[in-house]
């Protein structure tokens, strides 16, 4: 499954750069993750629920290694899921551009191989939720965003 | 959890896991086996029971769904042990059935519409027919003895 | 054949329908043992990988879980499972036999393959545990594409060969590259057919029991082929035959994958079984049927035909890949089945075909009803009907002009068959087959209104396809039948039944030529208890080959009740008539003795039994074509598509058909029906869609289309017979005949209505939506 995208952030790089870099934050905006945290450097662990048609709850364990960093630029990652229902394994890279009116344009590809019974019964599925998925995270991580930046108006 | 339910007018009572199928319930523990499974995931019929006089797919439902309905199976469309009511009597002359497998489902199905529709014409057959698969007869003689059945009783 | 034919021929209604009716018929899922535990398998989600690590510790510790076995449990029993279909004796041939293991040692080789089995005190607690099982496996690039399975470079599913070719075969009649170069036209292209799952709406189930007092195995499963499964597992197990008692009660469809055999789950539950002393019961459920049972998928054809200015077929050759799965235990009979059955009723002499079967990361592929018969005919009619166009001559006319002639026969094709033997077509009589389904659908009319048809949103096609079966093979089959006491007769077989009827056709044979009832006749079907010497129920055999064992059986029982009756009445054998469950001196009504009372005349309990006879009435037979016999016909259909919309309404099919002498046209017609509606889903609905890494997107009934009751068109069936020299009744087959020239006939159909060329099989809305787009833009 290819899922490619945009997304514009509402405020500076180095804060949004930061945002992605951070666990705990990651694991409150994506859908459905139970647990998500380092476990070692550039190396995330942790467990998702996911529901995909007719299987609901479906419980993954998420393993994501960081790499190509140029920060605050640009990172690739790893994914490795792996559950009852199958594995979902592929890599993503992330792209991040400042924007001429201060906020940040994300621009992200991603190639995820899907496989076991997951991918037979929720097939059609599987993209729509997906990016469903991706919506409302990128979504949540922009509310934090702008939370962060309340918080702290200097833009530091 | 205990489950109370009418099975082919008989009161049952069972102690269950919420998680049990009806199916599983209906085969295994009332021990009524006409009842198949075909698919598990509520498209093929082959399960199809009455609930409540009408036709539901016992795989997708749970057992516990039951408290406090009636159920019918095929087993209980037979006057008695060696007698065929009329719409099974309809299948055996039409050669409605080959493996057999998918007809308790197909009986349960088609008892409810011809008795909702007791003239159908064989589009109207066939458009009732169509939820329930069959991977053997092309349905051209089960939809002949729904037919034959209902010109039968029409008379 | 006896004078009287009282049964044969009569639509004589099942004995077998007042259980199947009443939910009393027994399924093996419907056997009860007490003390059963219950199996799931965990299943590989990778097509192809190394097997690094399985961790079952965790799942062991699940409460209700008995055992769970690994590779590295079974010892020797793990060793890979037998070949069941040598490959016949077809010089330089090249063949590399891989078979299954029953659990994955270290590699896995398709999505599903199982690599633990799970007992437990149900099977919700066995899935349960699945969950917790820790499987590692270090993905390889999945071998899924037929042409880039063989190019250099390619992973490899068995990595001890040198590609991914699993066999190459050459038959070859004549010579084609002569017969090419003096031909007027040339007609080459590019075929792709591919089937699909066998679907039985029955999933496989297997229960074993171990009696460890009575040192016997009884095991209840779904297979087409009973004695062969007991001989096979006896033998891995190491008891007697005898001490291994094999039942398929009634088997809900089969279609060809019940008669695969030792499948992974079919070894191990008896042998957990012995191990844990207690009965054993794995059902499948229907995702997994889509991974774990055999099913039939594609093949690509590069075909060539030459041929006269008038159409005269002067040969063809074609070259094609065939995708056998990850393993092949199934040997060749597919692509042979494609070989010889593109010949059809034609007149060929020169034939060049060649194949090399591939091995994929899919699940094995082995026979579905039809088992490539239709790969071969969609080729053979497509270049015929595109051969027709070029040369300006009607699709009808052209098939006219190659048909071998009643006087062609037994016509000897110099190719081998799947039987060893060469094939030869014993009988039949194509003409007349051709003309009345093209008279019956209105051909020439249709083709009047051509240019009417192919206007407006709604287009309509017709298609007509000829084709011819080989049915009835060997090796053999046995029947022992006996008058009991009560006067009812008894008969027992050695196949299985799926829902042919074989409790009637078989009762109905024996009855003819005992005199008795239909309903007095009780067949017994696949249980080795019963009956210990066959082969089983598979390639359109049933009634040629047991069923002529039957009958064979009852002429000789026939005789001893006449032997008998004969002394006892005073009478010479050839005065006495059987007829009404009596055997009576002719024109002397008080001259007469029941069969009862004959049976039981026939087994005294005082007195001598003559030496050199047998006490009874009983007798057993068995029948060894030397051959099969040749089944043939021709399908017609009207189609109309929805320009708009690519969906499509078959609005009538038509099938002649000759199967030989017919035992209950009732029956022959719910098999042709039945394998119609297998083609009709075959051909538009029906397609198991796999991605790059071999993942299997569709595995269950919302996105594997099975035809329904508005999908399938009433079909009409007209029935000719030649009757088959090799059985002495005259039965050929008839089983797979309604669903192997669907694809071609559809083909035309749609090409007729939208004058565009078809050259695959599947069609969809989608897909045919996108050819009509290219059509137009071109």
């Amino acid at each position: 499954m290819i899922l490619n995208g945009t997304f514009t952030f509402n405020g500076p790089r180095q804060k949004v750069w930061d945002l992605l870099q951070d666990p705990s934050v990651l694991a409150k905006a994506l859908p459905g993750t139970e647990r998500l945290t380092m476990a070692g450097p550039d190396r995330y662990e942790g467990v998702m629920k996911v529901s995909v048609g007719p299987m609901t709850a479906a419980k993954f364990d998420v393993a994501v290694t960081l790499g190509g960093k140029e920060p605050p630029e640009r990172f690739t990652m790893q994914i490795d899921g792996k559950g009852a229902v199958g594995f979902a394994r592929g890599s993503a890279a992330v792209h991040l551009q400042e924007q001429p009116d201060g906020g940040t344009l994300m621009d992200y590809t991603s190639d995820v191989q899907i496989g076991g019974r997951i991918a037979s019964v929720g097939q059609r599925l599987i993209e729509s939720v997906s990016r469903m998925m991706m919506r409302q995270a990128l979504e949540a991580l922009d509310r934090e965003l702008r939370t962060r930046i309340d918080a702290d108006p200097s833009g530091s | 959890m205990i489950l109370r339910v009418v099975v082919n007018g008989g009161n049952r009572e069972a102690e269950v896991e919420p998680r049990l199928l009806l199916s599983d319930f209906i085969r295994q523990d009332l021990g009524l086996t006409g009842t198949h499974v075909g698919c598990e995931h509520g498209v093929c019929g082959a399960c199809t029971i009455l609930f409540d006089g009408e036709p539901a797919r016992s795989c997708i439902m749970l057992a516990v769904q039951a408290d406090g309905h009636a159920i019918q199976t095929v087993e209980a469309l037979a006057p008695d042990a060696t007698t065929l009511n009329p719409l099974q009597e309809a299948f055996r002359d039409a050669h409605g059935l080959q493996c057999g497998f998918c007809t308790p489902g197909i009986l349960m199905t088609m008892s409810a519409f011809l008795r909702d529709n007791p003239a159908p014409s064989e589009g109207q057959v066939r458009d009732a027919l169509s939820a329930n698969l069959c991977r053997c007869t092309g349905y051209q003689h089960i939809v002949e003895a729904v037919t034959r059945v209902s010109r039968n009783a029409l008379r | 054949m006896s004078a009287e034919t009282l049964y044969v021929n009569a639509r004589i209604r099942r004995n077998e329908d007042a259980r199947l009716l009443t939910g009393r018929a027994r399924f093996v899922d419907d056997v009860r043992l007490p003390g059963t535990l219950h199996v799931a398998f965990v299943r590989s989600d990778y097509a192809h990988g190394r097997l690094i690590k399985v961790d079952v510790s965790a799942a062991r510790q699940h409460p209700g879980v008995a055992a769970i076995y690994t590779f590295a449990d079974l010892g020797d029993y793990g060793r890979p499972a037998p070949l069941l279909v040598p490959p016949p004796p077809i010089p330089g041939l090249v063949f590399h036999s891989r078979t299954h293991r029953p659990l994955a040692s270290d590699k896995v080789r398709y999505v599903g393959e199982p690599i633990a089995m799970i007992v437990a005190d149900s099977r919700y607690i066995a899935e349960d545990a699945v969950r917790d099982v820790v499987v590692e496996v270090e993905p390889i690039d999945a071998v899924v594409d037929l042409e880039a399975a063989l190019v250099a470079g390619a992973p490899k599913v068995h990595e001890d060969l040198d590609s991914n070719a699993a066999a190459r075969v050459l038959q070859r009649k004549g010579d084609y590259a002569a017969a090419r170069a003096g031909a007027d036209a040339v007609i080459g292209r590019r075929f792709t057919y591919d089937r699909g799952a066998a679907a039985a709406l029955e999933n496989r189930c297997v229960l074993a029991s171990w009696d460890r007092q009575a040192e016997e195995l009884t095991i209840w499963d779904t297979t087409q082929a009973p004695i062969p499964i007991r001989n096979g597992l006896a033998a891995r197990l190491g008891l007697l035959e005898s001490q291994v008692r094999v039942v398929a009660p009634f088997v809900g469809g089969a279609f060809g994958p019940k008669i695969m055999m030792f499948y992974p789950e079919e070894l191990l539950v008896p042998w957990a079984s012995m191990h844990l002393a207690r009965p054993i019961k794995w059902t499948e459920d229907r995702q997994e049927n889509f991974y774990a049972t055999t099913q039939e998928r594609g093949q690509l054809h590069d075909a060539e035909m030459a041929l006269t200015r008038d159409g005269r077929i002067l040969g063809v050759s074609d070259t094609f890949l065939f995708d056998t799965g990850a393993y092949d235990p199934y040997g060749l009979t597919i692509p042979i089945n494609t070989q010889c059955t593109l010949l059809g009723p034609y007149d060929i002499p020169n034939y060049h075909s060649e194949f090399t079967a591939v091995f994929t990361n899919k699940t094995i592929v082995t026979p579905v009803r039809g088992a490539g018969r239709q790969h071969g005919v969609f080729v053979s009619e497509r270049l015929l009907d595109i051969a027709a166009r070029e040369l300006g001559i009607d699709r009808v006319e052209i098939r006219k002009r190659n048909l071998l002639g009643p006087d062609r026969f037994p016509h000897n094709h110099e190719i081998m068959f799947q039987d060893s033997a060469p094939l030869v077509y014993d009988s039949g009589d194509y003409l007349p087959a051709l003309e009345q389904a093209v008279e019956t659908i209105g051909y020439a009319d249709l083709v009047r209104r051509q240019e009417e048809r192919r206007t407006g949103t709604r287009r309509v096609g017709v298609g007509i396809a000829c084709y011819v079966e080989g049915t009835g093979i060997g090796p053999y089959e046995g029947a022992r039948v006996t008058v009991e006491p009560s006067g009812k007769v008894r008969v027992a077989t050695g196949v299985g039944t799926q829902g042919q009827g074989h409790y009637t056709v078989f009762a109905q044979l024996v009855a003819d030529v005992l005199g008795v009832a239909v309903e007095d006749v009780q067949v017994v079907t696949g249980d080795t208890r019963e009956f210990q010497w066959g082969t089983g129920t598979f390639a359109s055999r049933g009634a040629a080959v047991a069923g002529s064992a039957c009958h064979a059986a009852a002429q000789s029982v026939r005789e001893k009740i006449l032997t008998l009756a004969a002394s006892l009445l005073g009478a010479q054998p050839g005065e006495l008539e059987v007829a009404g469950g009596r055997v009576s001196v002719r024109g002397s009504a008080d001259r007469t003795i029941s069969l009862a009372d004959l049976a039981a005349k026939a087994n005294p309990l005082r007195g001598a039994v003559r030496p050199g006879t047998e006490p009874g009435l009983e007798s057993t037979a068995y029948f060894g074509p030397d051959r099969g016999s040749t089944a043939s016909g021709v399908h017609a259909m009207v189609v109309e598509i929805d320009v708009e919309t690519a969906m499509i309404e078959v609005k009538r099919y038509l099938v002649v058909h000759d199967c030989g002498r017919i035992i209950n046209p009732l029956i022959v017609d719910g098999q042709i029906h039945g394998g119609v509606a297998h083609g009709i889903g075959n051909s538009f609905y029906e397609q198991l869609v796999y991605d790059e890494q071999g993942q299997l997107l569709n595995a269950s009934f919302m996105d594997y289309l099975l035809p329904t009751a508005t999908d399938v068109p009433p079909i009409e069936t007209a029935h000719r017979e030649t009757p088959s020299p090799f059985n002495p009744i005259g039965l050929k087959g008839v089983g797979e005949a309604g669903c192997i020239p669907t694809g071609a006939a559809f083909a035309q159909a749609v090409e007729d209505a939208l004058n565009i060329e078809i050259l695959e099989i599947p069609l969809s809305p989608n897909r045919l939506f996108t050819l009509i787009q290219q059509a137009a833009r071109r």
